[in-house]
């Protein structure tokens, strides 16, 4: 089988959880016999395979960064040519005979569609997150929705990262259910460290990501447990917000805030912190949760993540409740068996999350298509 | 020829509000405690569909069969008390069925707790005599016979029930404990002079857990059918021990679980061998056949039939020693306004909340469960624990 996938990042470029997807699963497929081309734009870092099936294409230099908001008309605009030029050079460049293509989310829908036209090539869309995600439900951006929908529509097949997201795609795209399917995600396991008093958010600082609540459990925590520290880690268009956010809640003290790590900074504050936060607006699956678990790192998350309706051994939370996210962490640091407890237990259920399943679920969505 | 005993199990538990850190040493009463709108919601769901319908079926059925048809109950304290509160006529229709002559009462902790398992079993023994006391006065009865909270049972406290004057008690009959034999007969504790009846679990959990499962082979199980199951069956008695909320509750009355109940008496006295017996009948009835030697705990629950659901993890561990240790303490103390809120905080419902095992049975804590999993309970249950050891200082 040869299957022509087409992203937009691929590790070491990462901005979110699209890039560890597209990695593990390509990694995967390509241990499983499928001959897998992954298209993706050129980056600074250097980017490759090591596996004989798998073929890493870089087809040229963008200057897209698919989280961007466009906020101004006239940069938008310049945002929307991008897109279109980028797409259209990814409709020039893949050639060959290809069983299937396969897209991840709207930045690269335009030039799936085109080559689907063109080759009579079945189309398959994976949706890691939607414009409604990523406005974290407020001025959603209907260029974005209208490039989803036609995606969506003209998809032979659509895969969705959890039944949230599949819910989302039907009520708001009106796309048929019976061609979704439901494929949750995977991790490599990061290894445990020495524990810290860290309590850890991890993420982009948008407003999806809801880092301001974290802040305001973080405050309420405070004087109960003094000598935790909160940990931010991460970039993103909120963080002089959440800066001022931090100073005005009379925390400065308490909270850092890291910039952009570096991978293996990532692992080491996973491993060491003691409890990690999610309390994301909007989570179509949170790759962060699994990562963060798998590190030995008891995960309290927001209960309308994709995460959390396919994990048992998690905390949830309303993302707005930051009493509640409050009593929850500071029980974590309390309640030693109920850290010991979730560690492991989450430990043992994240081996259920392996890339190579993954793969299997994706390799059936191929064949019910070709 | 085996004599058919049915006997159920009638609980309710107090159930706890929403406790959090930010309240600990912030409440002045301990009734903030139990969530009192829910367990009275719950209670009157239940007694709705399960409690009233069955008791009267059950006594039409005793009038009908004229005796001949007969069971055993057992009723928690707190389960007494919510139909005091709430629903009087619960209890009511409960003396009417004892009045009929076909039903007994059976012994246990007023508060379905886990008493039998703290090193000492003084508490245990006060908490046995204060059911007794309850039934006493509710019945004028005293029963014959005891079942410890989930049938939990060892050495231990088989010797102390011997020595509170019960002639029999219940648990399961597993084959940790049975290896080859069966459990349709009454056996003796290897330390104690009393009859122990053995839940037979296969025919039991057909009518408890299977009834409604429509992918277990003997799925649609009709009266006739379940009649001749027990006609084929070999020994003096066949306990078929469960929980009295199978009845509406567990399976709603869509499943045809009451057309069941309604059949079986009728179906099973068609066999000339068989007949109904209540507890007491079955200790004066028959003799032990061999010994039993439990040196560990076993119980009814789960698949595992151990204490394991309600002490299977560091969480439910740390919960009971709390619990365990602000019992000395109120004690030493002779605090004795908080003994009945310590006891409410007893029940073994709210450990069982906190057992985190996995698959099939995972399924019916959360089913039983009012929390988002065991670690909400964990939770809950440590924040009132914690702000309940302020009140001893």
């Amino acid at each position: 089988m040869r299957v022509a996938m087409i992203g937009w990042e691929y590790p070491p470029f990462k901005a979110g959880g699209l890039a560890t997807h597209c990695y593990g699963l390509t990694r995967s497929l390509a241990d499983k016999g499928v001959r897998v081309d992954f298209y993706m734009p050129k980056t600074k870092h250097a980017t490759g395979s090591d596996k004989p099936n798998l073929n890493i294409i870089e087809v040229g230099e963008t200057e897209i960064f698919p989280y961007d908001r466009p906020d101004s008309k006239e940069l938008a605009g310049q945002f929307f040519e991008a897109v279109y030029k980028y797409n259209d050079l990814v409709v020039s460049r893949v050639k060959g005979k290809y069983d299937a293509i396969h897209c991840h989310d709207w930045l690269t829908m335009k030039a799936g569609i085109s080559i689907k036209e063109k080759t009579n090539t079945p189309l398959i869309i994976t949706v890691h997150s939607t414009e409604y995600d990523r406005s974290g439900w407020l001025y959603p951006n209907q260029w974005f929705i209208d490039i989803e929908r036609e995606g969506m529509e003209k998809a032979d097949r659509v895969i969705a990262v959890s039944h949230f997201t599949k819910r989302v795609i039907v009520e708001k795209y009106g796309i048929n259910p019976d061609k979704i399917s439901v494929i949750h995600n995977a991790v490599y396991p990061i290894p445990e460290n020495h524990k810290k008093d860290i309590v850890l958010f991890l993420g982009r600082l948008t407003i999806q990501k809801g880092a301001e609540f974290f802040l305001r459990a973080a405050q309420k925590v405070k004087d109960y447990e003094p000598d935790t520290q909160f940990v931010v880690a991460g970039i993103g268009d909120m963080l002089p917000r959440l800066i001022t956010q931090a100073l005005d809640l009379g925390i400065s003290d308490k909270v850092i805030f890291t910039g952009r790590l570096t991978e293996e900074e990532v692992k080491h504050i996973y491993g060491i912190s003691s409890v990690y936060v999610m309390p994301s607006v909007s989570e179509p699956f949170g790759i962060t949760a699994l990562e963060a678990i798998s590190a030995g790192t008891p995960t309290i998350a927001s209960k309308t993540a994709g995460f959390s309706e396919a994990f048992n051994n998690c905390l949830r939370v309303d993302f707005w409740d930051t009493d509640e996210m409050a009593n929850k962490i500071i029980s974590l640091i309390r309640y030693k068996p109920l850290h010991k407890t979730l560690a492991q237990e989450g430990k043992r259920e994240i081996e259920l999350f392996t890339w190579d399943r993954v793969a299997d679920k994706t390799i059936e969505v191929y064949n019910g298509v070709i | 020829m085996p004599s058919i005993c049915l006997y159920f199990e009638v609980h309710q538990p107090m159930r706890l509000n929403r406790f959090s850190v930010f309240n600990i040493g912030n409440v002045n009463t301990e009734s903030t405690y139990f969530n009192r709108q829910l367990n009275q919601e719950i209670f009157k769901k239940v007694a709705r569909k399960c409690y009233l319908p069955t008791n009267n079926l059950l006594l039409e059925l005793i009038h009908k069969f004229d005796g001949k048809f007969r069971v055993s109950f057992s009723l928690t304290g707190t389960f007494v008390e919510y139909c005091e509160q709430f629903i009087p006529e619960v209890i009511d229709s409960f003396k009417e069925l004892f009045k009929t002559g076909a039903v007994d009462m059976i012994e246990e902790t007023y508060y379905h707790s886990l008493s039998s398992l703290y090193d000492e079993l003084d508490e245990f023994e006060e908490q046995v005599k204060m059911h007794s006391k309850m039934i006493k006065k509710l019945f004028n009865y005293k029963p014959r016979v005891f079942r410890n909270t989930e049938a939990i049972y060892d050495n231990r406290i088989a010797e102390k029930v011997e020595e509170m004057g019960y002639k029999g008690i219940i648990t399961e009959g597993t084959e940790k404990i049975l290896q080859w034999r069966s459990s349709n007969y009454l056996y003796k504790p290897i330390n104690a002079n009393l009859k122990v009846l053995l839940r037979n679990y296969t025919l039991s959990d057909d009518v408890g857990f299977r009834f409604s499962a429509k992918l277990w082979p003997g799925h649609p199980l009709t009266a006739d059918k379940y009649a001749n199951w027990l006609a084929k069956s070999e020994g003096d008695i066949i306990n078929l021990f469960m929980d009295y909320e199978t009845f509406g509750e567990h399976h709603w009355t869509e499943t045809g679980i009451f057309d069941f109940l309604k059949h079986f008496p009728g179906e099973a006295l068609k066999n000339k061998h068989l007949d109904f017996i209540t507890v007491s009948e079955a200790v004066s009835r028959f003799e032990p056949v061999g010994e039993i030697d439990v040196p560990w705990a076993i119980s009814w629950a789960d698949a595992d039939r151990d204490v394991s659901t309600w002490l299977g993890n560091d969480m439910q561990i740390a919960c009971f020693n709390e619990l365990k240790n602000i019992g000395k303490t109120i004690k030493e103390q002779g605090k004795k306004d908080l003994l009945s809120t310590w006891r409410r905080l007893q029940t073994s419902d709210h450990l069982y909340y906190v057992s985190t095992k996995g698959m099939e049975d995972g399924d019916v804590h959360k089913y039983f469960s009012p929390y988002d999993g065991p670690y909400d309970g964990f939770i809950n249950y440590m924040n009132i624990l914690q702000d309940f050891k302020h009140k001893l200082y």
